[in-house]
């Protein structure tokens, strides 16, 4: 039926795409006869077109524009078995998620490895709050599902995307159809027996028009492996939406992890995006927002810590499809050890739309000398009349600021501390939620160093 | 002896600025430094207070009778040096308040004392604040950011203040000021004039001395002090310029 075709995609590649290949034939025989002979339905025609592109496309490699800082070349070696539903450790288990306390809160989902801890739908907060698990939605209202999935694109971005939308099993469809009360967190556990698993959760955010909610998805580590995480969110806003979104990487440093966050925005919705990485041995977080309608507004934060050998590969692209629309991207990287952080932020206005307003204000703290700190922003102009301002600086902290500091007694840890976390105060000061903005600072401040003297300055 | 001064000479980038230098300050002194541009002034200050990119190339700095340049820059602070910054540095993001409490906590945990209470420490710097007519917003605000030039020069004696140190070395703190800020900052000053404390004026012109009398005066001039006396001298500096000091040397 399918196969990959292999002139097009490197040798190298052939373990992880006929891995992948497997998955998708095991998907297909285990359909129930009648689905698989009645089917064509939209949501099983598009993830046939998408795993036939996917490796018709192969894995991306350094030599596509948007992963040349990110080499995957070993993962793509290796070849892949789905990662097990039900993962060693009890999910639902308290690991260190005490720190992670968001107080007041609607309900909090768990994912293990993608798999919905939701056995039937969830209404919460009168209605305004409908939770549902992909694995049933999927059979029941493809359609529906297959509505929030992003357009398949051949783009090399996009190519993980593309990879979750065809192998996607399970995952979350979440209605907001009112103002809520109180934030909706998401935990993604990763658990694995050992090498070689892959994950691929799936959220959707289906924010209806005039709706407003808080959403906070939250990626741990739970035990000594983790599978290979190909996450994708995809967060649709209605007209007048207001969403305020986290996404926080907490896993360890053996975790590799790419997500993709994909956006489109309805006539004057408004999102606030958060991308914090605070763990993880590879992070790639890519955000693809569109604003496709008039006043249109996105705010995008990006907390970026290099620990150690982390490597973060962070993308932004914000594409102003519509007049009067308003993107601002803050991002805030800092690097220690041989830690390496890259943000690629680039702006799309298109023709006709005129009067868009973007920033990018991009911004990287090196701490050592071996760690590494790449910041790009790009602007691609179609429209007149458009207000579009740029800026990236890289540095070390600043030694007259730090003499200024011992001169009047504060050791120079304390000193060096508190110039990191008033570096990254742009980004911290953004988080309406204060109880997420504590947490996050808590869980921040331990990769600092002296961090026990700069928690008392909280 | 509060200050010992033997011979000290040091570099900035490569050239030698000072240039065996020789000061005496005593506890319940004030010495003004006066000098032209390009003296060394700034240099000196900078270097007694613990400046790493600035090379101490000879001599030697004794305070109570300890070698000052083996002491960091911190270690000298707690040991109650002070210096009042000509540029002081805006710090967005990090809390005027934070940054004094953490600095008197710094002092006193080095002196074996407890920590201040929060709510002593705020009544302490209210007062303070009051004394150089600082508005309440200081205290929500990063340190010195958006501060004008005569707020930023108010900050620094208001630290010293609450610091209380026994050597206060004020590096141009009359710059810049008018002449009402300036007599807010010559009373903050004198305020903490004390048998057991000692202030270093480095200034300019000798405006700044009608409001704060020193005790000695010392021309600086191409890494050297030329000239030493009392009140009198900057008076006559104001009347003759400072060609006048370096013209009688050569004669």
């Amino acid at each position: 039926m399918i196969s990959p075709q292999p002139h097009a995609v490197s040798a190298a590649q052939s373990a992880a795409l006929r891995s992948f290949e497997a998955q998708w034939l095991a998907r297909q025989s285990a359909l129930p006869q009648l689905e698989r002979s009645s089917g064509r339905d939209p949501l099983s025609t598009l993830r046939e077109e998408a795993i036939g592109r996917f490796l018709r496309l192969g894995l991306p490699t350094t030599r596509d524009e948007s992963w040349r800082y990110t080499n995957l070349r070993r993962l793509a070696a290796q070849s892949f078995i789905d990662a097990p539903r039900a993962p060693a450790g009890s999910v639902a288990a308290a690991d260190s998620l005490d720190s992670w306390d968001i107080a007041e809160r609607l309900a909090t989902v768990h994912l293990a490895n993608g798999f919905a801890m939701l056995p039937a739908p969830m209404e919460l907060d009168s209605n305004k709050l409908l939770i549902n698990n992909l694995r049933d939605l999927s059979r029941v209202n493809p359609g529906l599902v297959a509505r929030f999935l992003p357009p398949l694109s051949d783009a090399d971005g996009a190519r993980w995307t593309l990879l979750n939308t065809a192998l996607f099993t399970d995952g979350l469809y979440i209605k907001v159809n009112g103002k809520l009360t109180a934030p909706l967190v998401i935990v993604h556990g990763a658990a694995a027996q050992g090498p070689g698993t892959i994950a691929y959760p799936r959220v959707i955010v289906d924010a209806a028009p005039g709706s407003n909610a808080t959403i906070i998805e939250h990626h741990v580590q739970r035990g000594e492996w983790t599978p290979l995480c190909n996450s994708v969110t995809q967060l649709a806003l209605g007209q007048d939406a207001e969403i305020e979104h986290y996404r926080i990487f907490a896993t360890r440093s053996g975790c590799t992890h790419i997500d993709s966050l994909d956006l489109r925005q309805q006539r004057a919705s408004r999102c606030r995006q958060f991308t914090i990485v605070l763990g993880g041995g590879l992070v790639r977080a890519s955000l693809d927002a569109h604003l496709n309608e008039p006043g249109a507004c996105l705010d995008s934060y990006s907390l970026l810590v290099g620990h150690e050998e982390r490597h973060v590969d962070c993308v932004n692209v914000a594409t102003h499809h519509a007049p009067n629309t308003r993107s601002r991207q803050t991002a805030r990287s800092i690097a220690s050890g041989t830690s390496r952080v890259i943000f690629n932020s680039k702006v799309v206005v298109e023709a006709g739309a005129v009067q868009a307003e973007s920033q990018q204000s991009c911004r990287g703290l090196l701490l050592s000398d071996s760690a590494e700190i790449d910041s790009r922003p790009q602007l691609e102009i179609h429209a007149d009349e458009v207000k579009c301002a740029h800026g990236a600086t890289t540095g070390r902290l600043d030694p007259e600021m730090l003499f200024y500091m011992l001169s009047r007694g504060l050791d120079r840890g304390t000193a060096q501390s508190l110039l990191i976390y008033a570096f990254l105060a742009d980004v911290l000061t953004g988080m309406s939620l204060a109880s997420a903005r504590a947490a996050i600072e808590d869980a921040l401040i331990d990769q600092l160093p002296d961090s026990q003297l700069l928690r008392k300055f909280r | 002896m509060l200050l010992k001064i033997t011979d000290l000479s040091a570099c900035v980038a490569g050239k030698e600025i000072l240039k065996g230098i020789n000061l005496e300050v005593e506890a319940g002194e004030v010495h003004a430094i006066m000098g032209p541009n390009g003296s060394g002034k700034s240099t000196l200050a900078q270097v007694l207070a613990g400046r790493e990119d600035y090379e101490v190339t000879g001599g030697s700095v004794t305070f109570e009778g300890r070698d000052l340049l083996a002491l960091p820059a911190e270690e000298r602070a707690r040991a109650g040096l002070f210096l009042g910054f000509q540029y002081p540095v805006e710090i967005p993001g990090v809390n005027n308040v934070y940054l004094l409490k953490a600095a008197l906590n710094a002092k006193r945990k080095a002196a074996g004392e407890p920590e201040v209470d929060a709510y002593e420490f705020l009544a302490l710097i209210k007062q303070k604040m009051k004394l150089m007519q600082m508005s309440e917003t200081f205290l929500t605000r990063g340190v010195n950011e958006g501060f004008s030039g005569g707020e930023k020069k108010r900050n620094e004696v208001l630290q010293m203040l609450v610091l209380e140190p026994k050597l206060a070395i004020l590096d141009e703190t009359d710059s810049g000021l008018d002449i009402d800020a300036l007599k807010v900052v010559s009373m903050g000053v004198n305020s903490l004039r004390d048998p057991r404390r000692a202030v270093v004026l480095v200034t300019h012109y000798q405006r700044l001395l009608d409001y704060i009398v020193p005790d000695k005066v010392h021309v600086l001039s191409a890494g050297r002090i030329l000239k030493s006396g009392d009140r009198s001298l900057a008076l006559e500096l104001e009347r003759r310029g400072y060609d006048w000091v370096k013209e009688s040397q050569v004669a």
